[in-house]
């Protein structure tokens, strides 16, 4: 199928105007009479509160509000409601939210935090999921969110799948290899740090500006605490300012926000709450860290046999979305490659540690890490090539995996030998001189994600007077290009050009719901709802076409005859032209298909437009649709259901080159083939994945937070190191592998994650590769390096 | 938190006197460390007293000794075009530190007296053999670089002293430069690093000085390196003497950035690549 727009190079709608420092973040948003609030971190990991003075606090001049959980009513957060936006009797983790100031500018506020004083009776912490399962290990939370008391520190989640017979598979195993992985706290290290305005009219309302990713589930949220302080049946409107990235810190409510709204409603006048680098590193959740146990074998031929996976995950001291990554890591365990028989099971435990939230790839790249550092020790037992070991069981398109995923298409095979051939795979492996190649594959969600009831996303599209396309979705610009994403989408599917297409804010008063801009699927439902509004706009038009188009193009004609006199028109009967023919539009421009290709036998959208709406009973066009993918929640403790509408795959190759004298690590090069679906517009594709892969890179060889009981010591960029230009600059291939799926939007999958997932692996296999040594924790430090070559002597 | 008063002397006299006047005020150079202290709250000093606007800080002349001004900038120092000739080793360090904003701002002078025991610029002054000039109210005193440094972030410096100028004796054309860093990144504080300078002639050093950032309470000279390498010639045999000398001499500690073996082991390998890379200058 030829697309006009859908393929070609287009500049982002945004780009001008956040390159110019014209478009408005949070940080610059101010509102008339606004407050600045400022946070009382606990600074202890574990202790009891014995008392909040907060009277000198309340008596330095600017100070407006000073808020404790002894003067607010109790706000209930996070999905489990073990989370509280102000703590009353004890604090669980250091970054805990014990006071807040609404001060009338931001150093006032700070100054006035430091004149709070809080006494604790220092209790026991546990900082390891070991330390917390022991016998007497005390208890994070006494009791439950419905006040019964509690016996352990493990969480009442399940996450399990059992298929085939595992342990037949492993008996049946030739060669099987067993392994512990783990991967670190990561901050996500958005440029643009997180920070909130709330406030309240006249009338009670709440309207919050909010770094979100979730604007409509923020609002189910909020207008759950306004009815928990006295504001049963007021609204919560969500307006999402321009974001400098979220990579999934957006996905859930924060005590900050809940802390604004408090601060907001005891003022009467607008906070802002505004974290900077070292509060964000400090006090907002990281990506989850994880210990993945897993074992693999196969037979003599290399086809796998079994698969068996315990996840161990240290959960912090509440619980958020860093919880629910098994959802997730479900799915590459149970379906990346061909494996009859599979046992996964994710233990989740309470420590004193920060709690942890979302990141891009949401347990993917944690399990990944595991799952093809794993199969490249397998393939070496087994004496079969790692490439060919991939091969062997690689996943085909109609296959229905162990976890029910119904595999639509598959461009893994592919993928895999785009890289083998890009990366020269046969001659590297065996090059010698510390050098040496690895790759790694990736199955993700690529059709929506659905772990809510709803996995779907309404969209509005408003014709004006001119013709311009007004968008309302409520999904979330970020910086990844979902608005450009979505306005080539609605320029092909409804036939005009681009630069008519107006995506609006987001806003919950005007858009309509989403579940929320994660698990990849931004521009897969935001290009699927637009086809389908589109449709409905262009029938709507097209009806409208039939009476007016008659009259506007004898008009045409008219004005034609009078500037080119001796022009002479064909002999064409426009009304029956209409009558047996079928309009189509294009850049714009209405026609009919049989019609001959003269000058004025055509109509102009707007001129349309302006005829539908000036006369009598005249309209405006508008289409307003919902798009639910077709996928289920899945049954996470049967491990079985198909979580996504398609999937998308992917291989990543590295060359690396092996200091042996210092350990270190340098990457010479990169290759990344990616089954996408279909390209949207390669400029933000790109930009999608170069990203990605030095997020992958950072998480391979540099980034760790960096913790002790409790307390982050690396809060900063001076020690919590991501890749710079410097760390990037070696060639990075990309190769788009296009499978035209029929369940995406111009065949397009979801590909805002993958780009990460396996990069590490790749690295890590290629290291081994060049220098015979295996690092299984991450990140591959050249300490580790190091200290791996001595042992291996 | 925010100091009450910037001063603006134009003068060291003048900016000796609003010290006398304000003991609890800061003197500031480029400001990329202190400013980074103030905001963590670590140091809250009453009042700053800038020291860019005195003009014989700025002062750089390079000839048979060249004098490099306190407030010289590190972006200045890699700028000029016979620093880089006569020192290469001075730009190799200058060009290690910080990112390019922090060059541009940070001084020479700011990096020694900051006192760090990483700072990338004293390292390669240290095995320059550089001196440095100091005054006070009291007057002038001149020391070689290696007796400023006391401790971590400490120096000889008196309460109302300053570092006004770096003095090289020697032009370093014809001799031998070599430093060497390594961070997490490329852009970071070193987990160790290493300058080297010698005159070599017959395969032997017959003048050689060592310093070595991030593995000692200061940036060290590392003399019993210098003994092992003096006058003897350049084989395998002595640079690996002179490697295990490096490990045994340096004191390193562990941080978050690399454990104190690790750092020791670096040091070893930067000894061994420096030497080896001399040698083939050399031949």
């Amino acid at each position: 199928m030829a697309y006009r727009h859908i393929g070609q190079e287009t500049p982002r709608p945004d780009s001008a105007d956040k390159a110019a420092g014209q478009a408005v973040y949070i940080h610059d948003f101010e509102r008339p009479q606004m407050l600045h609030g400022k946070i009382k971190f606990a600074e202890q990991a574990h202790a009891r509160i014995v008392d909040i003075d907060t009277s000198k606090a309340e008596r330095l001049p600017g100070v407006k509000a000073v808020i404790t959980a002894q003067n607010t009513p109790e706000v209930r957060i996070g999905f489990m409601r073990d989370n509280f936006a102000l703590k009353r009797d004890k604090v669980r983790q250091f970054r805990d939210e014990v006071a807040a100031v609404a001060a009338i500018d931001p150093d006032i506020a700070a100054e006035a935090v430091e004149l709070i004083e809080v006494t604790y009776e220092p209790l026991p912490g546990v900082f390891t999921p070991k330390e917390a399962l022991a016998e007497e290990a005390p208890l994070i939370h006494e009791t439950d969110p419905r006040g019964q008391p509690r016996e352990n520190n493990r969480l009442d989640l399940r996450y399990h799948h059992e298929s085939g017979d595992p342990h037949l598979g492993r008996q049946a195993a030739k060669y099987s290899v067993e392994g512990t992985f783990s991967t670190p706290l990561i901050q996500q290290s958005c440029m643009g740090t997180a920070g909130c305005v709330a406030e309240f009219d006249r009338n009670h309302h709440l309207t919050i500006w909010a770094k979100t990713q979730i604007p409509f589930l923020a609002q189910r949220d909020f207008i759950q605490m306004l009815g928990a302080i006295g504001l049963k049946e007021r609204n919560c409107r969500v307006i999402v300012p321009a974001l400098g990235g979220a990579f999934g810190t957006g996905l859930d409510t924060h005590a900050y926000e809940y802390i604004s709204i408090l601060l907001a409603w005891r003022t009467g006048r607008p906070v802002k709450v505004l974290y900077d680098r070292e509060q964000e590193f400090s006090y907002l959740s990281p990506r989850q860290s994880s210990e993945v146990k897993i074992a693999q074998g196969c037979d003599e031929n290399g086809k796998l046999t079994f698969r068996w996976v315990d996840v161990l995950m240290d959960n912090g001291a509440y619980t958020s979305w860093g919880a629910t990554y098994p959802t997730v890591m479900m799915l590459p365990a149970t379906s990346l490659y061909r494996v009859p028989n599979v046992y996964f099971d994710a233990k989740l435990v309470y420590t004193n540690n920060t709690y942890c939230q979302a990141m891009r790839g949401y347990g993917n790249p944690e399990l990944n890490w595991a799952l093809e550092s794993n199969l490249d020790e397998l393939a070496e037992v087994a004496g079969i090539d790692p490439l060919e070991m991939r091969r062997i069981n690689c996943n085909r398109a109609g296959e229905i995996t162990p976890m029910g995923l119904q595999v639509t298409t598959c461009g893994l095979r592919d993928c895999l030998e785009s890289v083998s051939e890009k990366i020269e795979w046969t001659a590297k492996r065996r090059q010698g001189k510390r050098r040496g190649v690895g790759l790694a594959s990736l199955f993700h969600v690529g059709g929506g994600g659905r772990i809510y009831r709803s996995d779907g996303s309404g969209l509005i599209l408003k014709l004006d007077d001119f013709g311009n396309v007004n968008v309302y979705y409520g999904g979330v610009e970020m910086g990844q290009g979902l608005h450009s994403a979505l306005s080539l989408g609605v320029a092909e599917a409804l036939g005009v050009k681009p630069d008519k297409v107006f995506v609006n804010p987001t806003d919950t008063g005007t858009c309509p719901w989403d579940v929320g801009t994660h698990a990849s699927r931004g521009a897969f439902m935001a290009c699927n709802a637009a086809i389908k509004a589109a449709a409905d706009l262009r029938r709507q038009i097209f009806t409208h076409a039939k009476s007016l188009f008659p009259k506007i193009v004898a008009k045409n004609l008219k004005r034609y005859q009078k500037k080119h006199p001796h022009y002479t028109a064909p002999d064409v009967d426009v009304a029956a032209l209409v009558d047996r023919s079928t309009f189509e539009m294009r850049d714009g421009v209405v026609r009919l298909a049989d019609a001959p290709d003269e000058p004025w036998l055509s109509v102009s959208l707007d001129t349309l437009l302006r005829g539908i709406h000036f006369r009598s009973q005249g309209e405006m066009l508008l289409s307003h649709v919902f798009y639910d993918p077709p996928n289920e929640l899945p049954d996470f403790e049967k491990g079985r259901g198909n979580m996504s509408a398609t999937y998308a795959y992917g291989v990543q190759g590295a060359e690396v080159e092996v200091d042996v004298e210092t350990g270190e690590v340098t990457i010479l090069r990169l290759v990344a083939s990616h089954d996408v679906g279909r390209v949207l517009n390669p400029q933000t594709l790109k930009g999608q994945m170069y990203g990605a892969l030095a997020q992958g890179v950072g998480y391979a060889l540099y980034e760790e937070v960096c913790t002790a009981e409790g307390r982050i010591l690396n809060p900063n960029f001076a020690d919590y190191k991501i890749p710079t230009i410097a760390e990037m600059d070696f060639p990075i291939e990309l190769d788009f592998i296009e499978t035209d799926d029929d369940r995406g939007p111009f065949g397009a999958k979801g590909v805002g994650e993958p780009g990460l997932v396996p990069t590490a692996p790749a690295i890590a296999n290629a290291v081994y590769n060049a220098v015979g040594v295996r690092i299984r924790d991450l990140p591959i430090t050249p300490q580790k390096v190091l200290a791996a070559l001595k042992r291996k002597g | 938190m925010t100091p009450e008063a910037y001063y603006k002397p134009r003068t060291l006299e003048e900016a000796f006197a609003l010290k006398a006047d304000h003991p609890e005020a800061f003197f500031i150079a480029g400001g990329t460390d202190l400013m980074v202290l103030m905001r963590a709250g670590i140091c809250r000093p009453s009042a700053l007293i800038s020291l860019r606007h005195i003009e014989p800080l700025h002062q750089l002349t390079v000839g048979a000794t060249t004098h490099i001004g306190a407030m010289t900038r590190v972006a200045e120092l890699l700028e000029h075009p016979e620093i880089e000739e006569r020192y290469p080793l001075l730009t190799a360090a200058a060009r290690r530190l910080g990112s390019p904003q922090v060059r541009s701002v940070a001084t020479v002078g700011g990096n020694l007296a900051n006192a760090s025991p990483c700072a990338d610029t004293a390292v390669a002054l240290l095995a320059l053999g550089a001196r440095i000039r100091l005054a006070s109210p009291d007057g002038e005193r001149e020391i070689p670089l290696d007796q400023f440094f006391v401790g971590p972030k400490t120096t000889c410096l008196f309460s109302q002293e300053l570092v006004t100028e770096i003095i090289l004796d020697e032009d370093a054309r014809g001799t031998h430069g070599v430093f060497i860093k390594k961070g997490r990144v490329k852009m970071d504080i070193a987990q160790a690093s290493l300058a080297l300078w010698a005159r070599v002639k017959d395969g032997q050093c017959e003048q050689i000085r060592l310093a070595a950032g991030s593995v000692g309470p200061v940036p060290l000279r590392l003399p019993e390196v210098e003994r092992v390498l003096l006058n003897h010639p350049l084989d395998d045999d002595r640079i690996s003497q002179a490697s295990t000398a490096a490990e045994q001499t340096v004191q390193p500690i562990t941080d978050i950035r690399a454990t104190a073996d690790y750092r020791r082991q670096l040091i070893g390998v930067f000894v061994r690549r420096a030497l080896r890379q001399i040698c083939t200058e050399s031949r």
